[in-house]
């Protein structure tokens, strides 16, 4: 098992009486340079910790226009984390390719990173959330073939020797010669977030990359996408690695139980009830006819509908307690997904540094010795007993 | 009431639906982003036209959406589809974003259109005036702005769609039977429209080279396309009039057929 502390960067700061949406068109006067300025440095004083206690990784990725995730660049977060740490994987979850034009600066800004970080980039690609496609006003009709196009475009940037000539039908670029190269060859890991669309899940299968669920989804939502996930790689006719599977979730670990929740909800509640609403914006032309029914299918089972910890300690929402239930529910949902990458949200909505740090300290102490023991790495994580086969 | 009937015509980008009745000249009908290709008013002009309603590439059962990235292709389609239904020089009566495509087939072909009907169109930008937002709003919303009178049947409908909203952790069964048909006319239409949001830039200063006398029609409670679009083309394509429709909002077709059809009928005869 491998473990990676993931960031959001959050604004912690919204109007207590603004109830509108925390995308695309949240008045960005809400947003205060110095609060930001103080969120920014302390944002990454809590990334660079996961690595002093002992993380494998740490995460950032892109979003637009929204309070929900203050990181419209992850490359100049990722590049100032490759200097300030010299052992983590740095997972950049990841550029939305269709954004990006032309792609090849998606080419030179990883493999700068990537060279920088000694070789520790995981580079991430994604179509983008659908509020992107508002914030940018790329046609989302053309979001699929948009990414395909530039994956295609990157990795032979990287994997073929320049100059070459690329013509396609949404990029054109006649001399194709990225400087730098990336230093992991041929090309750094890829993981490709994917909340259940059949096309992502096919691709990512085809080209033996990893899949990353995206999160807030109810436990059973995530059990039947790598279930999928698993199935797509067995028709292409291997058995799926555990670690091309990776499960995002929010966590939050305290002394007991009750401390947990006490210290944790009304944080949970913050980023439930004010940054998520809005993120679900459909753009049209985005999904296609065979993934739209399983969309549909998960949409009600999303974790902006909450309205009770009952129901975040029912779906596993989010995975909070002591260091012993924690390790227990974790044991527990790892051997239902069978998922060898765990990527932590320890700080989520207004969580403060202090609690966010403690989180950390007693996550990486207390808990993850007992998930390396449990699944050691090399070795299968689903445990077909655990996994609902009966439904 | 002459009932329009389904065909399928074989087509350049692949197979495409239309709806086809009545007696009398040719007439096509254009459908706008809501797909009616049909409607109380196209029906009605069957009482004294052959009537084509062609279902746009992507809308409903027509294929094809693929191979079109834009109203260049979308004219061509247009052009190929009226030379395979030996449409020569035809009288277009266009809705909204179908009104868009009639005016794009005007300037470029102005032969093959003898007759133009705009009805609420959109395709231009003016003064800084976008059309109203379509993309990622609920069905409720868009029904306010596209009727006038909130208990025509297709209002009723959207408002009902909007209501659907799952328990959590429950698989909920969404009625795709309903979400389908507006999920592929708004994608069909985000291919086209999306950006630039629903206008082409060039549009207006072409539209001298329409030659078929011009009827702008607009729906006087129209709330999604400022009427500042319609007050354009009639003052830019030579001698176009514009009439306005009093209780109809954006879909006017539907919700004043009558008045619709007795406006076209005397324009076009």
């Amino acid at each position: 098992m491998r473990f990676f502390s993931f960031h959001l960067m959050p604004y912690p700061d919204l109007p207590a009486d603004y109830d509108g949406p925390a995308w695309v068109t949240c008045p960005n006067e809400f947003y205060d340079p110095q609060v930001g300025h103080d969120v920014y440095n302390r944002y990454l004083d809590e990334l660079i910790y996961a690595e002093e206690v002992g993380f494998d990784g740490v995460c950032v990725n892109e979003h637009h226009q929204n309070a929900y995730g203050n990181m419209p660049s992850p490359n100049l977060i990722a590049s100032i984390l490759a200097r300030q740490t010299s052992r983590v994987r740095i997972a950049v979850v990841g550029n939305a390719l269709p954004l990006y034009d032309p792609p090849t600066r998606v080419a030179e800004e990883f493999a700068m990173i990537d060279v920088i970080s000694g070789g520790r980039l995981i580079a991430g690609m994604v179509v983008g959330g659908g509020p992107e496609y508002y914030s940018f006003s790329i046609n989302p009709a053309d979001a699929r073939e948009r990414f395909q196009e530039a994956h295609d475009l990157i990795l032979k940037a990287w994997t073929e020797p320049g100059p070459f000539e690329f013509i396609g039908k949404h990029f054109r670029i006649r001399y194709v010669n990225p400087w730098p190269r990336p230093m992991q060859q041929p090309h750094p890991e890829i993981w490709i977030p994917g909340a259940g669309s059949l096309e992502t899940v096919e691709f990512v299968a085809r080209n033996h990359y990893a899949y990353m669920g995206i999160p807030y989804f109810h436990l059973s939502v995530f059990e039947r996408m790598f279930r999928m996930f698993r199935e797509a790689c067995e028709a292409e006719g291997y058995e799926a690695d555990p670690l091309q599977q990776g499960w995002l979730v929010p966590i939050y670990v305290a002394e007991t139980d009750e401390q947990a929740r006490r210290e944790y909800e009304d944080h949970l509640w913050y980023f439930v009830k004010r940054l998520l609403p809005g993120i679900t914006i459909q753009p049209p032309g985005y999904t296609s006819v065979r993934s739209l029914g399983n969309i549909l299918k998960s949409s009600g089972s999303f974790m902006l509908n909450l309205e009770t910890w009952e129901q975040v300690v029912d779906g596993q929402y989010a995975i909070v307690g002591s260091p012993e239930t924690v390790t227990d529910m974790l044991i527990d949902n790892l051997g239902r997904l069978g998922t060898g990458n765990l990527l932590g949200l320890f700080q989520l909505g207004t969580l403060p540094h202090d609690l966010t740090k403690k989180n950390l300290a007693l996550f990486a102490e207390q808990v993850m010795p007992k998930l390396r023991a449990e699944f050691p790495e090399g070795q299968p994580v689903i445990r077909p007993s655990a996994a609902g086969q009966v439904a | 009431m002459p009932a329009l009937a389904e065909e399928y015509v074989e087509t350049d980008v692949g197979k495409v639906q239309i709806f086809r009745g009545g007696d009398g000249p040719p007439l096509v009908y254009l459908h706008s982003a809501a797909g009616e290709a049909v409607n109380p008013a196209a029906e009605t002009l069957a009482d004294s036209f052959s009537v084509v309603s062609p279902v746009f590439p992507g809308f409903g059962e027509s294929e094809g959406l693929e191979q079109i990235d834009d109203m260049e292709d979308a004219t061509f389609h247009h052009l190929d589809l009226f030379d395979r239904l030996g449409l020569d020089a035809v009288p277009i009566v266009g809705l909204s974003f179908g009104g868009w495509m009639a005016a794009e087939l005007a300037t470029r072909y102005p032969e093959r259109v003898s007759k133009l009907v705009l009805v609420n169109p959109v395709g231009l930008y003016i003064d800084g005036q976008s059309v109203k937002e379509i993309f990622g709003r609920t069905p409720a919303e868009l029904a306010e702005d596209m009727f006038a009178d909130q208990s025509h049947p297709m209002a009723q409908m959207m408002h009902m769609l909007s209501e659907f909203s799952g328990d959590v952790g429950q698989q909920i069964e969404v009625p795709m039977e309903l979400v389908l048909p507006i999920w592929k006319s708004m994608s069909a239409t985000a291919k086209l429209g999306w950006d630039p949001y629903l206008h082409n830039p060039k549009l207006r200063r072409r539209l001298h080279r329409v030659t078929a006398p011009t009827l702008v029609i607009h729906g006087a409670q129209d709330t999604l396309a400022p009427k500042v679009i319609s007050e354009t083309y009639a003052a830019e394509i030579p001698e176009a009039r514009l009439v306005d429709v009093d209780g109809g909002a954006h879909l006017v077709t539907l919700e004043k057929p009558d008045e619709i059809a007795q406006l076209v009928r005397e324009f076009v005869a």
